[in-house]
């Protein structure tokens, strides 16, 4: 059993903190008082995974055992969790196949012979070959790609139904296979707590014209947070509730596979970055400071290869099946395990240090948008009750957030920067003035379908996710962002932690508490 | 952003780290942080030939003369010592980092020449560099505190060997100058391996150089180390009523010291010999008497 979250008080015993910012990362000395947040240790792994899938499918939640659900002339639907999952992506054996594979075994067994797969990318970019290979293993991209496994076109419009209206007036539109199906199996991997459960159908396999209804400012305004989705506290988990429950009324039945993921995010040499710094052997040391000295040496270029190769060594701690809502419950409960750190009381100014992968940029390149996305969407988010910071309070974020963007993957990405950010950094303005322009638009289509890139009105989503964040909050700091494209995005840049702080000094006060929410490995601070 | 040098990142590290010092974990992480790993250092090698000449150089050619002529070291009852074969226990009071020193260069060449001082691997042989030294020096080895029989292994090797040893039986150096509860682990030893028990009292190191300095005070402040007449375990003596005769043992020294031998004898026949454990009071109180400074030997300089 690992050890449970921890809030480290800084002394001067304490060295300096790890900080991670972008495609680097450094050591940074923190004010004494300063509180870190540290995600509880690794849980154990699952020895014998493919045992414990096995025993999942024979005893699932409130549902027959899959074999049960599996007959011969049936249709099934398989979707499947895209590249979005899990961050970094895991080293082979994804669990995606290992779980695909003991399914298809009873599918073979039993006599089903109609089988799609589907990667349930939702709005995101199209997965290549070599990505859903790595997701799904050999021997099932071997005999179901590319006729029978592909990814979800929301713009397909031959492949879509309209499913009906749930009570609050949500249109919801989804995959037709999968809806014409006798059975949906859906194999996801919850990394953090605002996956999974009903997010997973009525989202990966939705198209705009569903995903508006949730994706949208009025509902991440009403998700406090959106990484707590107890009923009542989420507006996004209860819209993708109702949807999920329509569905059901109008009779897909689903069978979901959850799986959770122990916190060992980094392989070895950077494995130090797991760890907490004071219990760094002198090792550790000397390979932060070689890993540090090549990782500053190295070209750009170089350098985001390395880190795009990264693959996580991260364990399987959890496998549930049977029906979405029992399933998720206890999938939740896991998760909390590994991610749930009590915090006691909010803080002037909350720091992290931003990594260079979030879920959107797999493979890619973090853009101005994506920053403001990870930090102030999903890092800010990762909380229970309260806000690790105070209302008006400040985030200072580590990044050096340069004007860069994946030309592939993400071209809206470009035109909402130069065009939509230009104007405007108000969500709802920009919501009600940009994005149905750029959900329609032609050549963003064209793209999403054909090429690799995010859907025309992703970047809105982006912008959306942290608009709770900029409401809430009195002040944001980039430290080492590029000051133009820190100031397009509506925040300001900070030369270094001190100036940051002296900075943030103008919205807080003087003497302002600070805490530091150490990520990776991801944490939810529950705090009281 | 400006990058720091690589000079600057290495010195960061090392101060944060603390290299080449005890590692600390900060205080709200001691809860949940597990000890670190201590590391073993071989100390055999100090035990050698080479070994004893260079205590003895060091000891002699340095540490004695430092010792001396910073403080006023006295040293009595070393005839003792005579006819009694070796390996023995000594054992002594401990209050300052000057006891282990004081010991190794008062005690006789033949003596020191085949004695090993226990010391507490979680302080001594934390940092390769002071546990070098204290191999060296005081041909030291590691006691894992509070580890049971794993503590008394290595001692128990040595006096196999035919090793003399060195034990301060509190455990660690006295916060206030008194006396603290022997540890039963010295006593055990003792009866486990047979052998004689050399109490030595010395007074004054406390007030002379206590815990938390690391130099004697100015002034050349007078100590007296007093070795004891060697006590015998025996036969069917439970561990705990040894340990209590070597607590006797060595506050009869300090009786000693404070009255005359005669006196001493006379009160410790009585059962009179006043305890070492110090005045009951609060700590302030405990500390200041046990700091009182020790009169010098001799009358008193008529012109002071």
């Amino acid at each position: 059993m690992g050890r449970p979250g921890f809030v480290l008080e800084v002394d001067e015993r304490t060295p300096p903190l790890l900080v991670h910012q972008g495609e680097g990362f450094r050591l940074q000395k923190f004010p004494l008082g300063t509180r870190a947040i540290y995600a509880p240790d690794p849980l154990p792994k699952i020895k014998g995974v493919r045992r414990a899938i096995r025993e999942a499918l024979e005893n699932p939640h409130d549902s027959e055992p899959l074999r049960e659900l599996l007959k011969p002339g049936m249709k099934l639907t398989i979707a499947i969790d895209d590249i979005s999952l899990p961050l970094p992506p895991m080293q082979s054996p994804d669990i995606r196949q290992l779980v695909l594979e003991e399914v298809l075994e009873l599918a073979a067994r039993s006599g089903v012979e109609d089988v799609k797969l589907y990667m349930a990318n939702s709005l995101h970019r199209r997965m290549n070959a070599d990505e859903i290979k790595h997701a799904v293993g050999e021997r099932v991209f071997r005999s179901f790609y590319p006729k029978d496994l592909k990814n979800h076109d929301a713009e397909d419009r031959d492949n879509l139904v309209y499913v009906g209206k749930t009570d609050e007036g949500e249109e919801v539109e989804l995959n037709k296979r999968a809806m014409e199906s006798d059975l949906l199996i859906y194999v996801n991997i919850n990394l953090v707590a605002m996956d999974g459960g009903h997010k997973s159908v009525p989202v990966g396999l939705a198209s705009y014209r569903s995903v508006r209804h949730h994706h949208n400012v009025h509902t991440m305004m009403h998700s406090k947070s959106y990484m707590d989705p107890r009923p009542g506290r989420s507006a996004i988990h209860d819209s993708c509730k109702r949807m999920g429950d329509l569905l059901k009324t109008n009779g897909l039945k689903v069978f979901t596979i959850e799986t959770t993921l122990n916190n060992e995010t980094f392989p070895e040499p950077f494995g130090f970055m797991n760890k907490r710094e004071w219990e760094w052997s002198l090792l550790e040391q000397a390979t932060y400071l070689a890993a540090k000295k090549a990782n500053d040496l190295g070209p750009s270029p170089v350098r985001h290869q390395i880190w795009t190769r990264i693959k996580s060594p991260v364990g399987v701690t959890g496998i549930n099946a049977g029906d979405t809502d029992a399933v998720h419950e206890r999938t939740l409960a896991r998760l909390h395990e590994q991610q749930l750190v009590e915090v006691s009381g909010q803080a002037d100014i909350m720091v992290v240090g931003l990594p260079y992968i979030g879920p959107y940029n797999v493979n890619s390149i973090m853009n101005p948008i994506l920053v403001h996305c990870l930090g102030l969407g999903y890092l800010f988010n990762m909380y229970r009750n309260m806000p690790v910071v105070r209302p008006g309070g400040a985030m200072i974020m580590f990044h050096p957030v340069p004007n860069e963007f994946h030309q592939v993957h993400h071209p809206s990405y470009v035109d909402f920067f130069e065009e939509v950010l230009a104007e405007t950094t108000d969500p709802s303005t920009i919501e009600s003035k940009f994005e149905e322009r750029y959900a329609t638009d032609p050549w963003y289509i064209h793209l999403y379908r054909n090429s690799y890139a995010y859907h025309g009105v992703h970047p809105f989503y982006m912008w959306y996710w942290g608009a709770y964040g900029r409401d809430y909050l009195g002040d944001v700091i980039i430290v080492g962002g590029d000051p133009k494209t820190v100031g397009r995005l509506g925040y300001r840049a900070a030369s270094s932690f001190r100036d940051a702080l002296e900075m943030a000094g103008e919205t807080v006060g003087r003497s302002p508490s600070i805490s530091y929410f150490h990520v990776p490995s991801y944490a939810i601070a529950d705090v009281r | 952003m400006a990058r720091r040098s690589f000079v600057h990142e290495v010195r960061d590290v090392a101060k944060g780290w603390r290299w080449g010092r005890r590692t600390m974990t900060p205080r709200s992480a001691l809860q949940t942080t597990p000890p670190p790993k201590v590391w073993s250092f071989p100390t055999d090698w100090a035990r050698t030939e080479a070994g004893k000449v260079a205590r003895d150089v060091i000891l002699d050619g340095a540490l004695k003369p430092i010792i001396f002529n910073e403080t006023s070291a006295e040293v009595f009852g070393l005839d003792n010592l005579e006819g009694v074969r070796g390996p023995v226990m000594f054992i002594s009071n401990h209050s300052s980092h000057l006891d282990a020193s004081i010991i190794m260069t008062t005690l006789p060449h033949g003596w020191r020449d085949k004695t090993a001082t226990a010391a507490a691997k979680d302080y001594f042989f934390d940092v390769w560099w002071r546990s070098a030294f204290t191999a060296l020096v005081y041909a030291g080895f590691p006691v894992e505190r509070g580890a049971g029989e794993r503590a008394t292994a290595k001692a128990k090797e040595l006096i196999r060997d035919g090793w003399s040893i060195i034990v301060f039986p509190e455990g660690t150096r006295s916060t206030d100058g008194w006396i603290q509860r022997f540890r039963h682990g010295t006593s055990r030893l003792a009866l486990e391996t047979g052998m004689t028990v050399v109490p030595i009292a010395i007074v004054g190191a406390y007030a002379a150089m206590p815990k938390g300095r690391a130099w004697p005070r100015k002034g050349r402040p007078p100590i007296r180390v007093r070795y004891g007449r060697p006590i015998v375990p025996a036969e069917g003596e439970t561990h705990q009523q040894l340990s209590l005769r070597m607590q006797q043992g060595v506050a009869e020294l300090f009786d000693e010291d404070r009255t005359s031998w005669w006196q001493a004898q006379h009160r410790a026949a009585s059962h009179q010999t006043p305890k070492l454990s110090g005045p009951a009071g609060p700590g302030w109180l405990r500390t200041w008497e046990g700091s009182r400074p020790i009169r010098r030997s001799g009358e008193p300089p008529a012109w002071r």
